[in-house]
């Protein structure tokens, strides 16, 4: 079966600081169609995102699939809080890669 | 209730808007200017140090060019979070600020001021009657903790600004509030839905992020009866269902219920109609209001002073062998300094300097950059450690060496920079308050 990376689909794929503590991830699409190969395709859950981030389930902290925005929101619980020791990315907006390499089947 | 109209000039105060923008919302007849100025974003050092997050110069021209257009226009001017943290000697500073701004204007005006600094034993007395309660951190809040902790400020709700709007103020200027409140008070004080008023806030606090294309800009809304209308100040930008629903994706975790202080906002039936080609309507947020009114902490405590070098590494043999080079000379330094504690922290950019340990990609790297990190409990023994480290990395024989004469390519002489003193959070937990305003005092002032 067919597979293209989730850049490729989605227009947007972004990451940002929810908080001192989160990371919230973003998918967006501009064509509905786009949104539903994604979303029909199973590639993007809770678990996928987990594995290409070699994060547990556990630090999954929410995940919603948003019909209504033709988006996808995945919010990961930081290894280390904003602004703590060894800590590298201060707004958490250049965590998106592994997610936007991810792979979705094309039917 | 007629229809009331709030011109946000910016997402964030002193990163600047367009004065074709400014003068074209202003010609809609805004009741109220109001923006945001600061965030936890940015890290935790401003709410530590006490430092603006943006230059003097920067927000003296930004609320210059905001009082004179109030003032023209007789509508109050609202700014929340200044300073970067809100706390009281921001508030002080942009105050300050103020004052200036009246006095070389010619303007005659109220200004109001709101502290939203938590006294140590307030936040001690409601951790001891289990009254405080974790948000995201992790942990629980502690009397340890805020001991440690240098400032300690709560975001304030829109009450403690409806009151100042109450009292005529003309210029407000808050400490830490929550964003969306700074832009729900005006229409609040004068009878909105506050679950309209607030969900709009949430959209436009961020100015024209929300717009296509987007920019740190000017942005409107207008309240009315049933719902809120979005457009940017710009000409050149527009409102679409796309870009405001996507705005409303940005930088939270849940995209349809949110909370705030007192209140939690249901968007679960909210709906996005295109009204023309630049104009979004928005409907359908609810509001609870909770049973006991919680405010969020944010704290910061001083976690030592840091020193860094900067430095490239070209050689792939170097490249091949950092990782063991690395572990080697980090235990040599807390070896050399025992005692004494060091942090050390290496940022080894062109390996995963940027993801740490989310990154998943290992190939080798054709050039490292390396940050070198040394926290301690004083800025000369940072510095000591962070050139033991240098030097001897500069130095440092490995098995299989073909370049015995440096392994690090400096861009700077002084090799090592002190970087001053550096704050953690140390808390960020929600705590119970007997009412909206008891923590958050108004100052009023004629200038």
């Amino acid at each position: 079966m067919a597979a293209r990376p989730l850049r490729e689909i989605a227009d947007i794929v972004r990451s940002k600081n929810a908080g001192p503590y989160r990371i919230t991830f973003d998918i967006l699409c501009r064509e509905k169609a786009n949104y539903e190969t994604i979303r029909n395709s199973g590639a993007i859950t809770p678990e996928t995102v987990a594995r290409a981030y070699g994060l547990a389930p556990s630090d999954i902290s929410s995940f919603f699939e948003i019909d209504m925005a033709n988006a996808i929101k995945i919010t990961i619980r930081r290894p280390r809080a904003q602004g703590s020791a060894g800590e590298g990315d201060m707004y958490g907006c250049q965590q998106h890669v592994p997610l936007m390499n991810m792979l979705v089947p094309l039917r | 209730m007629p229809p009331i109209t709030v011109l946000t000039p910016t997402g964030t105060l002193g990163y600047g808007f367009g004065e074709e923008a400014l003068a074209r919302g202003m010609s809609l007849n805004p009741a109220v200017i109001a923006v945001d100025a600061g965030s936890t974003d940015p890290g935790p050092h401003y709410l530590g140090s006490g430092k603006p997050l943006v230059s003097d110069v920067s927000i003296k021209r930004e609320l210059t060019a905001l009082i004179r257009a109030g003032r023209a226009a007789g509508i109050p001017v609202i700014v929340g979070s200044v300073g970067g943290a809100g706390s009281g000697v921001q508030v002080d500073r942009t105050a300050a600020l103020v004052r200036e701004i009246a006095s070389e204007n010619g303007l005659q005006l109220r200004l109001a001021t709101i502290r939203s600094d938590i006294p140590i034993e307030r936040a001690k007395q409601a951790v001891a009657a289990n009254e405080v309660l974790d948000f995201e951190a992790g942990y629980p809040l502690t009397e340890g903790a805020l001991d440690e902790t240098v400032a300690l400020v709560a975001q304030m709700g829109h009450e403690p600004i409806c009151e100042a709007l109450g009292a005529g103020a003309d210029v407000i200027i808050a400490g830490r509030a929550c964003d969306d409140s700074v832009i729900a008070a005006y229409p609040i004080w004068k009878g909105a839905d506050p679950a309209l008023a607030i969900h709009m806030g949430k959209i436009l606090e961020c100015g024209a992020f929300s717009a296509e294309p987007f920019a740190m800009d000017v942005m409107l809304g207008t309240v009315d009866e049933d719902g809120f209308v979005l457009e940017p100040g710009s000409i050149r930008r527009r409102a679409s269902v796309k870009s405001v629903s996507a705005h409303s994706l940005y930088e939270r975790e849940n995209p349809f219920r949110q909370g705030g202080p007192g209140h939690e906002i249901d968007l679960t039936g909210c709906s996005f109609e295109q009204l023309g080609d630049r104009q979004v309507r928005v409907t359908g947020a609810r509001l609870t209001e909770t049973e006991d009114y919680y405010v969020k902490l944010e704290g910061a405590r001083l976690a030592g002073y840091r020193s860094i070098a900067i430095a490239g590494i070209r050689c792939p043999t170097t490249i091949a062998a950092l990782d063991g080079i690395l572990d080697q000379l980090e235990e040599r330094a807390r070896d050399y300094f025992a005692p004494d504690p060091i942090s050390v922290q290496f940022h080894v950019y062109g390996r995963d300097g940027v993801m740490k340990e989310l990154e998943r990609e290992h190939s080798p790297a054709r050039e490292i950059g390396l940050v070198i990190e040394v926290t301690a409990a004083s800025q000369e023994l940072a510095h000591a450690a962070c050139h033991q480290i240098s030097g001897a990395m500069l130095h440092h024989h490995y098995e299989g060496i073909i370049n015995p004469s440096g392994n690090l390519a400096f861009p700077y002489s002084p090799s090592d920079l002190d970087v001053g003193p550096v704050y953690e959070f140390s808390a960020y937990h929600l705590m119970k308050v007997a009412s909206p305003t008891e923590l958050f005092p108004v100052t009023l002032e004629d200038l």
